[in-house]
């Protein structure tokens, strides 16, 4: 069973087509980047994977649970970080597990036993900021921090709840360049954190769908690259996958390789953004062909 | 040039001499007023006012102490007709920003209730709900209603994005708690704020209804002191009221600086 699974999503504001019949697969423990041009309907696709706005068309599976509303199982990092304000780092991070574990009546008519899950939550909390480098700042407000803290914040938030798949929409966007590096080392790190675990013969902890529109980030970060574009036969009736291969698997300590980056780099941008490239997308969207094994 | 900033010094200062200018020009109309006419009650002097005082804080004929009677009717409606007032605007407004249906049901009585002074309306509520205290709490609390409600309404909508509570539900939240634990806690400043900015009007739609139809109470009592030309006791009534909504001011942007510490200022 896959962690995701796309089958024949199509999805359209009146006239304007937006995806035809996207079909992807991921695996649990793959991180997958998604590029594409910018209006090709790629946040439509993570919002109809995410369950808020569900496709016209088709089916989207999370480790065999039909999304059809936001559930706990798909977590979710915007680009404008989307932090509660009103909280600090450590309880926007522990918001989750008491929305998830307790209702408002525990919470108020068994007030010791919330006490004390509470106090669990936060020191999960706690853990999960320290894991993202956060520790000095758990107790700060949102608007006491930089876009990158905030950002590590959000992505702690999303992790806590353990989704099956998390989904990331353009997360470093809006930060500058040196941030950015650093907010990739630590989607890096969880990659590092899926190896041991598969190493040690056990369930890689993270699967992540990752778009962006930066296609040396896609590449660098990802371990298998997926491009969304309207390039392809059915162009005009919106956009569908037409590049999906694997990509160079980087540790976080290794240095970036921009050589073994820039070959696939030129591929990714023939495929994707090339009009001359119409009907050939079968080239290029090779994935699950080439690692039939991965399944 | 505009704008230069001056130092601290000089603004206390400047603060000072106003205020002492104010009481100077008074101090020279009473005396004036008083050297023409002896007995004049317009422009009361010092002690006058300690008079006027006496009479406030001593029973009357009747045994009736007048502040104390006023204090006691006039705070008890304001305090019942804010309270209503204010959940009344918040659950209304709440809805109109969390449902597109209680947006579309609640708009048009709202800005029809909004465009009518509420003094003007004084009649209506009389009629429905006599002169009891159940009118005073009708009168400010529909009054500060429209007002109060459409700006919850408008800061329910705005001021939480769709991210925030899209990002919510995927943290396993339910409609409830996406309501409460949400949006709820994210305009909660805005609400307080909003409830300050009504207790001025609130006050005057009380005064106005006790001036016209009560037998105690601070709108009363200046509308017979007034009557009277006893100045001394309309000015000390004046500078309570005055007090109140400084201490209402200060009370609730102490709350607001206590519950939302992550609100800027
Ligand atoms: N709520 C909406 N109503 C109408 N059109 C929309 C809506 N959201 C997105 N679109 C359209 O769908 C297309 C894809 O948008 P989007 O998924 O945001 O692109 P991107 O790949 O840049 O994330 C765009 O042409 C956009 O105009
Ligand atoms: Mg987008």
């Amino acid at each position: 069973m896959h962690a995701l699974d796309v089958q024949k999503v199509s999805h359209w504001f009146g006239a304007n087509r937006v995806l035809w019949d996207v079909n992807l697969q991921v695996a649990a423990g793959q991180i997958v980047a998604m590029v594409g041009p910018s209006g090709c309907g790629k946040s439509t696709l993570l919002r109809a994977i995410l369950g808020t706005h569900p496709p016209r068309e088709g089916v989207i599976l999370a480790d065999g649970i039909r999304i059809d509303g936001p559930t706990r199982h798909v977590g979710i990092v915007y680009q404008d970080y989307a932090l509660y304000d009103f909280l600090t780092a450590r309880k926007n991070v522990a918001f989750g597990p008491m929305l998830d574990e307790t209702n408002p009546a525990f919470r108020l008519f068994r007030f010791p036993a919330w006490r004390r899950l509470r106090r669990r939550h936060l020191a999960e909390a706690t853990a999960l900021l320290e894991k993202v480098g956060l520790e000095r700042a758990a107790d700060r407000y949102p608007s006491e921090m930089s876009g990158g803290m905030r950002q590590r914040v959000a992505i702690a938030q999303a992790l806590v709840m353990r989704p099956k798949i998390l989904l990331l929409d353009e997360p470093f966007g809006a930060l500058d360049e040196a941030t950015r590096e650093e907010l990739q080392l630590m989607i890096l790190s969880l990659a590092e954190e899926n190896r041991l675990a598969r190493q040690a013969g056990g369930q890689p902890p993270h699967t992540i769908l990752l778009v962006t529109h930066e296609l040396n980030e896609a590449l660098y970060v990802a371990e298998r690259v997926i491009g969304l574009s309207q390039f392809h036969e059915d162009g005009a009736r919106g956009a569908t996958i037409v590049y999906d291969k694997a990509s160079p698997v980087f540790r976080p300590d290794q240095a970036k390789d921009v050589e073994a980056l820039h070959k696939q780099r030129e591929e990714l941008r023939a495929a994707v953004f090339d009009p001359e490239n119409l009907k050939k997308h079968d080239r290029y969207v090779t994935f699950w062909k080439d690692h039939a094994d991965k399944r | 040039m505009i704008r230069e900033p001056i130092q601290l010094r000089t603004r206390v200062i400047l603060g000072i001499a106003s205020v002492c200018l104010l009481l100077v020009a008074y101090g020279w109309l009473s005396h004036r007023q008083h050297r023409a006419n002896p007995k004049d009650t317009t422009v009361p002097g010092l002690r006058q006012f300690v008079q006027g005082w006496g009479r406030l804080v001593h029973a009357d004929a009747a045994g009736h102490v007048w502040i104390i009677e006023d204090a006691r009717a006039t705070y008890g409606r304001l305090l019942a007709g804010l309270v209503c007032g204010v959940a009344l605007a918040t659950l209304v407004g709440m809805a109109m920003g969390c449902f597109a249906a209680a947006e579309a049901f609640f708009h048009p009585p709202l800005s029809l209730l909004a465009k009518i002074p509420p003094t003007a309306m004084l009649a209506v509520y009389f009629v429905l709900v006599g002169t009891e205290m159940k009118m005073y709490v009708a009168m400010i609390s529909l009054g500060i209603f429209p007002t109060l409600a459409q700006a919850i309404h408008q800061a329910a909508k705005k001021d939480v994005s769709d991210h925030a509570i899209c990002k919510a539900y995927t943290l396993g939240a339910s409609h409830f708690e996406a309501i409460w634990n949400v949006v709820f806690r994210q305009i909660l400043p805005r609400i307080l704020e909003n409830v300050r900015l009504q207790v001025g009007p609130a006050m005057v739609f009380l005064i106005a209804a006790e001036w016209a139809v009560s037998d105690v109470g601070f709108g009363y009592r200046l509308r017979i002191q007034s009557r009277l030309l006893n100045m001394n006791v309309v000015y000390t009534y004046l500078v309570i009221l005055a007090a109140t909504g400084f201490a209402m001011d200060g009370a609730l942007s102490y709350v607001r600086r206590k519950c939302c510490p992550w609100f800027g200022q």
